[in-house]
């Protein structure tokens, strides 16, 4: 059966829609392709060595650029609120701003971003190439499930590696926050995060920090996605990539408005 | 094996910052110390959350748990807090709550006050009284209030002061009459001078006053009535007669004396003579002369004209003979009845010996001896 549907997949693939039709080709695709890994990510057995390999590949292997890039934030959001927060006088506001900031939605959105830039971009090239040098072909007729083995091991990891980075980067960000405050107005560490977490609560923590595994699943499965229907060459490895970075990216800032508006309706 | 590692290192330590994380914003809801609730009623809790600070002393000890709107119109607002066990020993049942706001315009909390040292200790689920907030709004309002009634109080003081200023100014500039009086040395001379002159007026009006009693138009008056002026009756009078006996007595019937029964007009005064040549040829301690009326007429007319007779006859007895006129007293005794006096009143002179006590004046005066 499942060679059924994939000698259906490749006549669909065959067949030239016009312009305005690749658009709901593209989502219908993906509705199958979702589907096809629900069932092989549920069903045993389960692929706990590669998922180790890609929690590894995805998580550990990104903190350096994740840190580095929510280190810079908290740099940026320090210099830029003591710029405007001191015309006011308003320099003691400085601590809750930058963390609220960085705990609320600078660290979230910059470490998709950051994920989708190089864990999508990993994913769709090296399921791309895979893809066009018949590899997959090859697992399948294996007698292993190439969605269960690849795509669900990948898109896990994404989930469960997403928020965890996450609060890797908030961490970075309001230390390097801190310590950039800190040298135009001394203060100890103590009462930034004092003073910076005074308003927070478990609402603008938890929501925030989770909403990331949302993001980790529109990397994993968009970059999965347009790896494993990759077409024609290694012309065709370097489009998944660049279409991986940039949908998933795209993904990631679109479904964050929605997120956004209902976290501030569920956790107010 | 390095890659497990490696792994695992990134899961503990991104998990302990959730850990951090978790523990930093708990500590802030109590949520890792053991803690007990507190109830407080307002009517209005003027912006306060779920989750608000609650302070003792200051001091961020609890947090607001729930607040609850009453069921009927007529009840309050529950709040209900949760406070840490430390502040057990300070809250007492007579804590009061209430709400304040940090700053002007910051976040709503809670300030619970201290208790007494001997009120019972809070358990858990009590409830303490309250103070309404202060309502910032409520305060603007208020300031407002007391701003409107300032402006209108200096706009009084100013409108009062420029009314001075115009006052002040005039009399600097000699306009009006107390301007006049202060700038005008003239003022004041003529205003001396216009007292003189009343002064002199004064006199000059009395003097015509005297020249009219004495000529022929009115003199007939005055000469009828006996004597020229009301206030000489009284000036020798004495309010009663002396003690211890009298040396000697002359009695004389009012129609034997003076011209009618009813004026002091003398018109038979040789018959005093006697009793004049008596008192100069005799030492005496005082004499008096009382008169007095028949009942005939107004008593208080009566009164006067014994007076009157009383004072003639004492000028009479001063002029025409020499006596020693400073014991020489008058004794008007009004209306006698008639058996004793006759119609006609009766005058009599009574001399006492030398060192008889002069009784007082009947009408002790600070001009007259």
């Amino acid at each position: 059966m499942q060679s059924a549907l994939a000698k259906l997949n490749s006549r669909l693939a065959d067949f030239e829609a016009p312009k305005a039709l690749s658009l709901f080709e593209w989502f219908g695709e993906l509705g199958n392709f979702c589907a096809r890994l629900a069932k092989a990510a549920i069903s045993p057995p389960y692929e706990g060595r590669e998922l180790v390999r890609q929690l590894d590949e995805v998580g550990s292997k990104s903190l350096p650029l994740v840190a580095l890039a929510g280190a810079a934030t908290g740099v940026v959001l320090s210099l830029q609120t003591y710029a405007s927060f001191s015309r006011f006088g308003a320099q003691s506001l400085l601590p809750a701003v930058i963390v609220h900031s960085l705990v609320e939605e600078s660290g979230p959105i910059v470490t998709g971003l950051i994920v989708a830039g190089r864990v999508g971009a990993g994913i769709g090239a090296e399921l791309g190439s895979m893809r066009v040098t018949e590899q997959i072909d090859a697992i399948e007729a294996s007698a292993v499930n190439p969605y269960k083995y690849l795509v669900a091991t990948r898109v896990q990891a994404c989930i469960l590696m997403l928020p965890l980075l996450t609060l890797a980067a908030d961490a970075c960000g309001i230390l390097m926050g801190w310590l950039t405050n800190t040298l135009t107005e001394p203060t100890s560490l103590q009462l930034f995060l004092e003073a910076g977490t005074k308003t927070l609560t478990f609402n603008d923590f938890l929501p925030p920090t989770l909403k990331t595994a949302v993001f980790g699943l529109i990397v994993g499965l968009i970059a999965c996605f347009q790896g494993m229907r990759t077409r024609g060459g290694t012309e065709g490895v370097g489009r998944a990539a660049t279409s991986s970075v940039v949908l998933s990216s795209l993904g990631i800032v679109l479904a964050d408005v929605l997120l956004v508006r209902l976290i501030l309706v569920f956790f107010p | 094996m390095w890659r497990n590692v490696r792994l695992g290192a990134f899961i503990v330590g991104t998990l302990t910052i959730l850990a951090v994380g978790v523990f930093l914003i708990g500590k802030k809801q109590f949520l890792f110390s053991s803690t007990y609730n507190l109830k407080s009623e307002f009517d209005n809790v003027a912006g306060l959350k779920n989750g608000a600070e609650v302070r003792v002393g200051g001091i961020h000890k609890g947090m607001v748990d729930q607040i609850q709107l009453p069921t009927t119109s007529n009840g309050k607002v529950i709040v209900i807090m949760e406070l840490d066990k430390s502040t057990d020993d300070i809250i007492k049942t007579d804590s009061v709550s209430s709400i304040q706001t940090e700053g002007l315009l910051g976040d709503k909390y809670v300030a619970i006050s201290f208790g007494s040292q001997d009120a019972p200790r809070v358990k858990d689920g009590d409830t303490i009284g309250s103070q309404p907030p202060l309502d910032f709004s409520g305060l603007i309002k208020k300031a407002n209030q007391i701003l409107d009634t300032t402006q209108d109080t200096v706009s009084h003081a100013n409108d009062a002061v420029a009314n001075f200023r115009s006052i002040g100014s005039k009399i600097d500039q000699g306009k009006g009459t107390v301007g006049a009086l202060i700038n005008d040395r003239k003022l004041f001379d003529q205003a001396n001078a216009a007292t003189a002159q009343a002064k002199a007026g004064a006199t000059a009006f009395q003097e015509n006053m005297e020249a009219l009693k004495h000529n022929w138009f009115l003199r007939g008056f005055f000469k009828q009535r006996g004597y020229t002026d009301t206030k000489d009756l009284t000036q020798n009078e004495i309010a009663r007669l002396p003690q211890g006996p009298a040396v000697r007595s002359f009695a004389y019937d009012g129609k034997q004396i003076f011209a009618k029964p009813d004026t002091a007009k003398l018109k038979g005064e040789k018959a005093l003579d006697g009793a004049g040549r008596f008192l100069e040829q005799n030492e005496f301690g005082l004499v008096v002369v009382v008169a007095s009326t028949g009942v005939q007429g107004d008593a208080k007319t009566n009164l006067v004209l014994s007076q009157a007779r009383a004072m003639v006859v004492r000028d009479y007895l001063v002029k025409k003979f020499k006596v020693d006129d400073a014991h020489l007293k008058t004794l008007g005794q009004g209306e006698i009845a008639q058996a004793k006096t006759g119609e006609a009143g009766k005058i009599e002179i009574v001399v006492y010996p030398v060192g008889v006590g002069i009784p007082p004046a009947k009408y002790p005066s600070s001009s007259g001896g």
